[in-house]
Parts: C-alpha cells; sequence; structure tokens
C-alpha cells in the first residue's frame, strides 16, 4: 500500500467523481438510470483501459528518471492549475463550482438531444472528469509501482461518491470543493516539484523524502498567503 | 480530442508557466548550482501559481 498517495488520489478522485456523478444524475432524468448508468460505465471502462495500457507501456524498459521527470512535469501541469484556481475563487475571482448550475445545464443540454446524445454526454463527462483521476493514479503508480493500491484509493472515492449520491438523489453540493481543490493542489504541485528536481538533478533535496512535507507546508501556506495578494492586485486592475 | 488535451495539459498559460519552472530547476542544475534550484523551484512554482490566479 502506496499511503503518501492514498490522501491525495483519494481526494483527486472524490472531487473528480462528484463532477462526474451530477452530470450522470443529470442524464438519468432524461434516459433512465439503467442507460446513464451504462454510459458512466463505459466511461470508468475507458479509463481502466487507459491506466492498464499505460501502465504496461511505460513500466517495461525506460529510463527511471525519464519516467519520473515526466510524471513530475504532468503532476506541475495539473496541480499548479488546481492551487491556481483554488486561489482564484477563494479571492473572488472566479466563482466557485456550483452543481447545481452544472446539473442545470446539463439538463438543459440532454433535453434537448435525443437518446444516445444524452448517453453520450454521461459518457463524455465521466471520461473527461476521470482523465485528470487517470492521469494522477498513473502518475504515483509509475513512481512507486503500487498499481493496486493506488487504483482502489480512486476506487474507494467512486464508490464513496456514487453512494453519497444516490443516497441524496441530488448534485452533491456540500462538498467543500475548492477547500479540498487547494490541498490536493498543494500536494501534487509538491509532488511535482520534487519529482521533477530529483530526475533533473539527483539526490539535491537536503531532507529526502520528508522534503514533501516541507514543500506541501511552503505551497499550502504560501497559497494562502497570496489569497489576499492576487484579490487586491485584481482590485487595483479594475479600480 | 481538444476538450481530452486541454485536461491533460491546460491552456497555453499553463504550459508557459509550467515551462517557466522547469527551465529554472533546469537552468541551475545545467550551470552546476543544483542546491539552488532546492529554493528556487518551489519559489518560482509560488510565482507561476500567483500569476495563474490572476489570469
Amino acid at each position: 500500500m502506496d499511503w503518501p498517495a492514498f490522501l491525495p488520489l483519494f481526494l483527486t478522485a472524490a472531487v473528480e467523481w462528484v463532477e462526474a456523478f451530477t452530470i450522470v444524475l443529470a442524464v438519468s432524468l432524461t434516459i433512465g438510470w439503467a442507460a446513464s448508468l451504462s454510459a458512466a460505465a463505459a466511461g470508468l471502462g475507458t479509463l481502466a483501459a487507459l491506466t492498464a495500457l499505460t501502465g504496461g507501456a511505460l513500466s517495461l524498459g525506460l529510463d527511471l528518471h525519464a519516467i519520473q521527470f515526466v510524471i513530475g512535469v504532468f503532476l506541475l501541469l495539473f496541480g499548479v492549475r488546481w492551487l491556481a484556481k483554488a486561489i482564484a475563487r477563494q479571492a473572488g475571482l472566479k466563482a466557485l463550482h456550483d452543481e447545481d448550475a452544472e446539473f442545470r445545464e446539463t439538463r438543459a443540454k440532454v433535453s434537448k438531444g435525443d437518446w444516445f446524445a444524452a448517453w453520450l454526454i454521461a459518457y463524455k463527462g465521466t471520461l473527461l472528469e476521470g482523465l485528470e483521476v487517470w492521469l494522477v493514479v498513473v502518475a504515483f503508480s509509475l513512481h512507486s509501482q503500487a498499481w493496486v493500491s493506488n487504483g482502489i484509493a480512486a476506487l474507494v472515492a467512486l464508490l464513496a461518491v456514487f453512494v453519497a449520491g444516490l443516497a441524496v438523489h441530488a448534485p452533491l453540493r456540500r462538498v467543500p470543493e475548492n477547500a479540498i481543490k487547494f490541498v490536493v493542489g498543494a500536494m501534487i504541485v509538491s509532488f511535482g516539484t520534487f519529482w521533477t528536481l530529483e530526475a533533473l538533478a539527483g539526490d539535491v533535496w537536503p531532507l529526502g523524502d520528508w522534503n514533501l512535507m516541507v514543500l506541501a507546508a511552503f505551497f499550502l501556506l504560501g497559497g494562502q498567503a497570496l489569497v489576499p495578494i492576487v484579490r487586491g492586485g485584481a482590485r487595483g486592475v479594475t479600480a | 480530442m481538444k476538450a481530452f488535451i486541454k485536461t491533460l495539459f491546460g491552456d497555453a498559460s499553463n504550459i508557459a508557466g509550467v515551462a517557466l519552472i522547469v527551465a529554472v530547476a533546469a537552468g541551475l542544475t545545467g550551470l552546476g548550482h543544483p542546491a539552488w534550484a532546492v529554493f528556487a523551484m518551489p519559489a518560482a512554482g509560488l510565482g507561476v501559481v500567483a500569476w495563474l490566479a490572476r489570469h
């Protein structure tokens, strides 16, 4: 079990599955649960196949440093985006993600289209939201080779979100999505920074793996400190 | 396909920001100062995050 990876994986997956569930729920009201869930299952199947293919292809005979560099850069691409969005939302520069609005938009889309168009919306929604989960699962697994436990973390999150969603039968609007994205963004940028530099320069981190904790604290506290600065900067621009 | 690519890589400013972070790390390592990169790379990362948050 790769415990250091479990929390970021679980939280990343939970946030993405909440968004996927909202789309699947909206579509289910038009084409029924069976068809909507079959679209979600097809999306998840595509992601599982993608994970297996990636794992098989990238685990074979590639230079560890090259893999670590690619993983690090991908995590940076993903993490800085999440952290920046979370800061912008906390600073009030960007609207908080609204599951109710997402639900209404999807309902409006599917009510205009036919059965297959609605099915495709649920399939594409699950696939695209799950793509970020796939990215993080692959990144952590290539490093630790803990494919099964990392896959389980994503599946536990999926189960938790779908059970909660089916129980309330409504979009999961009470999930503190921005706070989760803030924490996960900081953790993923930390892993990306650590692995990219290790791939480029070798064992340069003075505290070894403990530097991950230091980096996570740096990005969390630094990110929080940026909120008023970013808010103030935007006021200055608009004034 | 466009949505797929954007989900994986983000938009142009995201890619440019990460390229800058990697360039800082690679530059300092290439110049023989990898220990400086331990401090410069996280600082560059936070700077890029601040820049992206304002875009």
